[in-house]
Protein backbone atom coordinates (compact mmCIF):
# COMPACT_ATOMS: atom_id res chain seq x y z
CA UNK A 1 0.00 0.00 0.00
CA UNK A 2 1.40 3.48 -0.75
CA UNK A 3 1.89 5.44 1.73
CA UNK A 4 1.56 8.98 1.66
CA UNK A 5 4.23 11.34 2.56
CA UNK A 6 3.19 12.73 5.78
CA UNK A 7 5.14 16.57 6.14
CA UNK A 8 5.30 17.54 9.39
CA UNK A 9 2.56 19.95 10.50
CA UNK A 10 4.74 22.88 11.09
CA UNK A 11 5.21 22.26 7.14
CA UNK A 12 1.92 21.92 6.00
CA UNK A 13 2.05 26.25 5.18
CA UNK A 14 4.86 25.82 2.90
CA UNK A 15 3.47 22.34 1.29
CA UNK A 16 0.54 23.77 0.60
CA UNK A 17 2.09 26.97 -0.99
CA UNK A 18 4.69 24.12 -2.69
CA UNK A 19 1.57 22.19 -4.22
CA UNK A 20 0.30 25.56 -6.03
CA UNK A 21 3.68 26.40 -7.26
CA UNK A 22 3.40 23.81 -9.77
CA UNK A 23 0.60 21.67 -11.68
CA UNK A 24 1.01 18.43 -10.47
CA UNK A 25 -0.88 16.42 -13.09
CA UNK A 26 1.11 18.32 -15.63
CA UNK A 27 4.38 16.88 -14.54
CA UNK A 28 3.00 13.04 -14.48
CA UNK A 29 4.44 12.32 -18.07
CA UNK A 30 7.55 13.03 -20.13
CA UNK A 31 8.31 15.37 -21.19
CA UNK A 32 8.22 18.07 -18.22
CA UNK A 33 7.46 21.85 -20.01
CA UNK A 34 8.93 24.56 -19.27
CA UNK A 35 11.01 25.45 -17.41
CA UNK A 36 12.23 21.98 -17.01
CA UNK A 37 14.51 20.45 -19.54
CA UNK A 38 15.53 17.27 -20.29
CA UNK A 39 19.02 16.35 -18.41
CA UNK A 40 20.72 14.17 -21.40
CA UNK A 41 19.80 17.60 -23.85
CA UNK A 42 22.06 19.80 -22.34
CA UNK A 43 24.36 17.67 -20.26
CA UNK A 44 26.67 14.78 -21.52
CA UNK A 45 24.85 11.91 -20.12
CA UNK A 46 22.95 9.33 -21.57
CA UNK A 47 19.20 9.54 -22.16
CA UNK A 48 18.13 7.27 -19.58
CA UNK A 49 20.36 6.70 -16.55
CA UNK A 50 19.83 3.47 -15.20
CA UNK A 51 18.84 3.69 -11.41
CA UNK A 52 17.75 6.99 -12.01
CA UNK A 53 15.27 7.07 -15.38
CA UNK A 54 15.30 9.75 -18.21
CA UNK A 55 15.97 13.11 -15.72
CA UNK A 56 14.87 16.96 -16.35
CA UNK A 57 15.38 19.74 -14.19
CA UNK A 58 14.85 23.48 -13.89
CA UNK A 59 18.64 24.94 -14.81
CA UNK A 60 17.36 27.49 -11.96
CA UNK A 61 17.54 25.14 -9.01
CA UNK A 62 20.57 23.84 -9.38
CA UNK A 63 22.61 21.67 -7.71
CA UNK A 64 19.57 20.07 -5.40
CA UNK A 65 17.09 20.12 -8.17
CA UNK A 66 14.35 18.65 -8.47
CA UNK A 67 15.36 16.13 -10.91
CA UNK A 68 12.10 14.79 -12.09
CA UNK A 69 12.87 10.96 -13.02
CA UNK A 70 10.56 9.46 -15.72
CA UNK A 71 10.74 5.53 -16.64
CA UNK A 72 10.59 4.28 -20.10
CA UNK A 73 6.86 4.98 -20.55
CA UNK A 74 7.63 8.86 -19.41
CA UNK A 75 5.58 8.12 -16.34
CA UNK A 76 6.87 10.55 -13.22
CA UNK A 77 8.32 7.66 -11.18
CA UNK A 78 10.65 9.99 -8.52
CA UNK A 79 11.84 12.48 -7.59
CA UNK A 80 15.41 13.45 -6.81
CA UNK A 81 17.43 16.05 -5.00
CA UNK A 82 21.41 16.04 -5.41
CA UNK A 83 23.15 17.95 -2.87
CA UNK A 84 26.87 18.62 -2.28
CA UNK A 85 28.44 16.89 0.79
CA UNK A 86 30.50 20.20 1.07
CA UNK A 87 27.80 22.62 0.96
CA UNK A 88 26.02 21.24 3.72
CA UNK A 89 28.86 20.39 5.66
CA UNK A 90 29.42 24.26 5.32
CA UNK A 91 26.00 25.40 6.54
CA UNK A 92 24.36 25.45 3.28
CA UNK A 93 20.82 23.48 3.25
CA UNK A 94 18.16 23.18 0.84
CA UNK A 95 14.78 24.12 1.80
CA UNK A 96 11.32 23.69 0.92
CA UNK A 97 12.38 22.45 -2.41
CA UNK A 98 9.56 21.19 -4.74
CA UNK A 99 8.15 17.97 -5.36
CA UNK A 100 7.02 16.19 -8.64
CA UNK A 101 4.15 14.51 -6.86
CA UNK A 102 3.04 14.43 -3.67
CA UNK A 103 2.40 10.69 -3.85
CA UNK A 104 5.83 8.69 -2.02
CA UNK A 105 6.21 4.94 -1.28
CA UNK A 106 9.63 5.52 -0.18
CA UNK A 107 13.31 6.96 -0.36
CA UNK A 108 16.97 6.35 -1.11
CA UNK A 109 19.55 8.05 0.05
CA UNK A 110 23.32 7.63 -1.12
CA UNK A 111 26.36 8.96 -2.08
CA UNK A 112 27.04 10.00 -5.73
CA UNK A 113 30.96 10.58 -6.08
CA UNK A 114 30.24 13.19 -9.10
CA UNK A 115 29.12 13.67 -12.96
CA UNK A 116 28.17 16.22 -15.05
CA UNK A 117 26.02 19.03 -14.25
CA UNK A 118 26.54 17.70 -10.16
CA UNK A 119 30.30 17.26 -10.05
CA UNK A 120 30.91 17.83 -6.56
CA UNK A 121 30.73 14.45 -4.26
CA UNK A 122 27.09 14.82 -3.28
CA UNK A 123 24.09 12.79 -2.22
CA UNK A 124 21.62 11.52 -4.28
CA UNK A 125 17.90 11.42 -2.47
CA UNK A 126 15.42 10.19 -4.21
CA UNK A 127 11.55 9.75 -3.77
CA UNK A 128 9.75 6.90 -5.42
CA UNK A 129 6.44 7.87 -6.39
CA UNK A 130 5.04 4.44 -6.30
CA UNK A 131 5.95 0.63 -5.41
CA UNK A 132 7.00 -0.42 -8.98
CA UNK A 133 8.93 3.06 -9.62
CA UNK A 134 12.78 1.41 -8.24
CA UNK A 135 12.13 -1.52 -11.00
CA UNK A 136 11.51 1.07 -13.70
CA UNK A 137 14.04 3.09 -13.47
CA UNK A 138 16.27 0.21 -12.90
CA UNK A 139 17.43 -0.24 -16.50
CA UNK B 1 31.24 0.14 -30.25
CA UNK B 2 30.59 3.49 -31.47
CA UNK B 3 33.15 5.42 -32.99
CA UNK B 4 33.63 8.69 -31.81
CA UNK B 5 33.99 12.15 -33.44
CA UNK B 6 37.26 12.41 -31.92
CA UNK B 7 40.77 11.42 -33.86
CA UNK B 8 43.43 9.66 -32.98
CA UNK B 9 46.27 12.51 -32.29
CA UNK B 10 49.46 11.36 -33.10
CA UNK B 11 52.29 12.77 -29.98
CA UNK B 12 55.41 13.07 -31.34
CA UNK B 13 58.93 14.71 -30.92
CA UNK B 14 58.88 18.67 -31.59
CA UNK B 15 55.63 18.69 -30.44
CA UNK B 16 54.22 17.78 -33.97
CA UNK B 17 50.86 16.23 -33.86
CA UNK B 18 49.64 15.47 -37.19
CA UNK B 19 45.85 14.17 -36.92
CA UNK B 20 44.87 11.09 -38.28
CA UNK B 21 41.98 9.16 -39.38
CA UNK B 22 40.61 7.12 -35.99
CA UNK B 23 40.54 3.78 -37.52
CA UNK B 24 44.09 4.36 -39.04
CA UNK B 25 45.57 2.11 -36.47
CA UNK B 26 47.00 -0.46 -38.98
CA UNK B 27 49.58 -2.40 -37.30
CA UNK B 28 49.68 -0.31 -34.16
CA UNK B 29 49.41 -2.03 -30.68
CA UNK B 30 46.49 -0.74 -28.90
CA UNK B 31 45.79 -0.71 -25.13
CA UNK B 32 42.70 -0.52 -23.49
CA UNK B 33 41.47 1.56 -20.58
CA UNK B 34 37.81 1.40 -19.71
CA UNK B 35 36.39 3.94 -17.57
CA UNK B 36 33.80 2.35 -15.13
CA UNK B 37 31.19 3.54 -12.35
CA UNK B 38 29.82 1.57 -9.58
CA UNK B 39 25.79 1.10 -10.16
CA UNK B 40 24.63 4.25 -7.85
CA UNK B 41 27.79 6.30 -8.86
CA UNK B 42 29.49 6.20 -5.64
CA UNK B 43 32.65 5.29 -7.03
CA UNK B 44 34.56 6.11 -10.67
CA UNK B 45 37.76 4.61 -12.24
CA UNK B 46 39.80 4.34 -14.74
CA UNK B 47 40.84 0.36 -15.42
CA UNK B 48 43.81 -0.30 -15.52
CA UNK B 49 44.66 3.04 -13.45
CA UNK B 50 48.35 2.38 -13.91
CA UNK B 51 49.62 1.05 -17.61
CA UNK B 52 52.89 0.53 -19.40
CA UNK B 53 53.44 0.53 -22.74
CA UNK B 54 56.38 0.74 -25.27
CA UNK B 55 56.27 3.64 -27.96
CA UNK B 56 53.90 3.95 -30.50
CA UNK B 57 51.41 2.10 -28.53
CA UNK B 58 47.39 3.51 -29.37
CA UNK B 59 45.63 3.96 -25.70
CA UNK B 60 41.93 3.59 -26.36
CA UNK B 61 39.80 5.13 -23.67
CA UNK B 62 36.34 3.51 -23.60
CA UNK B 63 33.32 4.59 -21.38
CA UNK B 64 31.68 1.15 -19.70
CA UNK B 65 29.85 3.05 -17.39
CA UNK B 66 26.40 2.56 -18.66
CA UNK B 67 25.42 5.87 -16.07
CA UNK B 68 27.36 8.86 -16.61
CA UNK B 69 29.53 10.66 -18.69
CA UNK B 70 33.62 10.53 -18.75
CA UNK B 71 36.69 12.10 -19.85
CA UNK B 72 40.46 11.40 -20.55
CA UNK B 73 42.06 14.42 -20.01
CA UNK B 74 45.64 15.44 -20.32
CA UNK B 75 47.39 17.43 -17.23
CA UNK B 76 48.59 20.02 -19.33
CA UNK B 77 47.95 24.05 -19.94
CA UNK B 78 46.22 23.88 -23.08
CA UNK B 79 43.60 21.64 -21.27
CA UNK B 80 41.99 24.23 -18.61
CA UNK B 81 45.25 25.81 -18.10
CA UNK B 82 46.29 22.74 -15.32
CA UNK B 83 50.31 22.16 -14.69
CA UNK B 84 51.34 19.75 -17.16
CA UNK B 85 52.39 16.50 -16.19
CA UNK B 86 53.20 14.56 -19.39
CA UNK B 87 56.63 14.81 -20.97
CA UNK B 88 57.38 18.31 -22.63
CA UNK B 89 57.52 17.64 -26.01
CA UNK B 90 54.38 15.35 -26.16
CA UNK B 91 51.12 17.42 -27.46
CA UNK B 92 47.93 16.77 -24.78
CA UNK B 93 44.92 15.17 -25.29
CA UNK B 94 40.92 15.84 -24.27
CA UNK B 95 39.02 13.21 -25.57
CA UNK B 96 35.78 15.31 -24.71
CA UNK B 97 32.86 13.37 -23.10
CA UNK B 98 32.52 9.76 -24.12
CA UNK B 99 28.64 8.96 -23.33
CA UNK B 100 28.64 5.09 -22.81
CA UNK B 101 30.33 2.35 -25.46
CA UNK B 102 31.80 5.90 -26.77
CA UNK B 103 35.33 5.67 -27.11
CA UNK B 104 39.02 7.91 -27.79
CA UNK B 105 42.13 6.60 -29.24
CA UNK B 106 45.43 8.69 -29.01
CA UNK B 107 48.96 6.84 -29.90
CA UNK B 108 51.62 8.14 -27.56
CA UNK B 109 55.38 8.49 -28.99
CA UNK B 110 57.23 10.38 -26.69
CA UNK B 111 58.90 8.07 -23.75
CA UNK B 112 57.87 9.48 -20.16
CA UNK B 113 55.11 9.61 -17.71
CA UNK B 114 51.90 10.79 -18.92
CA UNK B 115 49.16 11.55 -16.36
CA UNK B 116 45.17 12.27 -16.75
CA UNK B 117 42.05 12.95 -15.29
CA UNK B 118 38.32 12.79 -16.07
CA UNK B 119 37.14 16.13 -16.47
CA UNK B 120 33.96 16.02 -14.25
CA UNK B 121 35.42 13.63 -11.72
CA UNK B 122 38.90 14.20 -10.83
CA UNK B 123 37.70 15.73 -7.26
CA UNK B 124 36.84 12.04 -6.62
CA UNK B 125 40.16 11.10 -7.56
CA UNK B 126 39.62 9.59 -11.03
CA UNK B 127 42.66 9.61 -12.79
CA UNK B 128 45.49 7.69 -14.42
CA UNK B 129 48.81 7.62 -15.50
CA UNK B 130 50.61 6.04 -18.35
CA UNK B 131 53.92 5.27 -18.51
CA UNK B 132 55.73 5.35 -21.95
CA UNK B 133 58.82 3.22 -22.66
CA UNK B 134 61.14 3.20 -19.36
CA UNK B 135 63.57 5.52 -17.19
CA UNK B 136 66.50 4.27 -19.75
CA UNK B 137 64.82 5.28 -22.97
CA UNK B 138 66.62 8.11 -25.14
CA UNK B 139 63.98 11.05 -24.38
CA UNK B 140 62.95 9.59 -21.80
CA UNK B 141 60.90 12.48 -19.48
CA UNK B 142 59.29 12.54 -16.14
CA UNK B 143 60.00 16.61 -15.96
CA UNK B 144 56.29 16.93 -14.42
CA UNK B 145 55.78 20.52 -13.03
CA UNK B 146 55.35 21.33 -9.49
CA UNK B 147 52.20 19.29 -7.37
CA UNK B 148 50.31 22.39 -6.58
CA UNK B 149 48.16 21.84 -9.12
CA UNK B 150 46.52 18.33 -7.93
CA UNK B 151 44.78 17.37 -4.50
CA UNK B 152 46.41 15.02 -1.94
CA UNK B 153 43.86 12.73 -3.58
CA UNK B 154 44.63 12.54 -6.60
CA UNK B 155 48.43 12.31 -5.87
CA UNK B 156 47.62 9.60 -3.84
CA UNK B 157 45.72 7.09 -6.56
CA UNK B 158 48.38 7.90 -9.03
CA UNK B 159 50.80 4.83 -8.93
CA UNK B 160 54.58 4.99 -8.72
CA UNK B 161 56.18 4.78 -12.08
CA UNK B 162 58.65 1.08 -10.57
CA UNK B 163 55.02 -0.32 -9.90
CA UNK B 164 53.71 0.84 -13.39
CA UNK B 165 56.57 -1.15 -14.95
CA UNK B 166 56.96 -3.80 -12.68
CA UNK B 167 53.28 -4.90 -13.03
CA UNK B 168 52.71 -3.90 -16.89
CA UNK B 169 48.64 -2.78 -15.38
CA UNK B 170 47.79 -1.62 -11.70
CA UNK B 171 44.09 -1.99 -10.96
CA UNK B 172 42.16 -1.42 -8.12
CA UNK B 173 41.26 -4.85 -6.46
CA UNK B 174 37.09 -4.22 -6.58
CA UNK B 175 35.72 -1.36 -6.80
CA UNK B 176 32.39 -2.57 -8.23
Amino acid sequence: MLKKLTVAAGLIATTTTIASAHDEKALMNAPAGEPYVQVSEVLPLPEFIPGLGTLFVDPATLPAGPFLAYDHDGLLSATIYMTPLDDLQNGVSFDDLNLGSHTVSSADVYYNAGHPGVEKPHAHVVLFHDEGAKERLAK
Amino acid sequence: MICTRRQTIWLGGGAIASLAASRSVGAQTVAEVVMRGSARGERVWFDPFGLSVTSGTTIRFTNRDPGNGHTATAYHPDNYDRKRRIPELATPWDSDFLLPDEYFEVTLTVPGVYDYYCLPHEMAAMVGRVVVGTPGDVGWDHSTEDDDDVSDQVLAVLPPVDKVIAEGAVRWEDRS
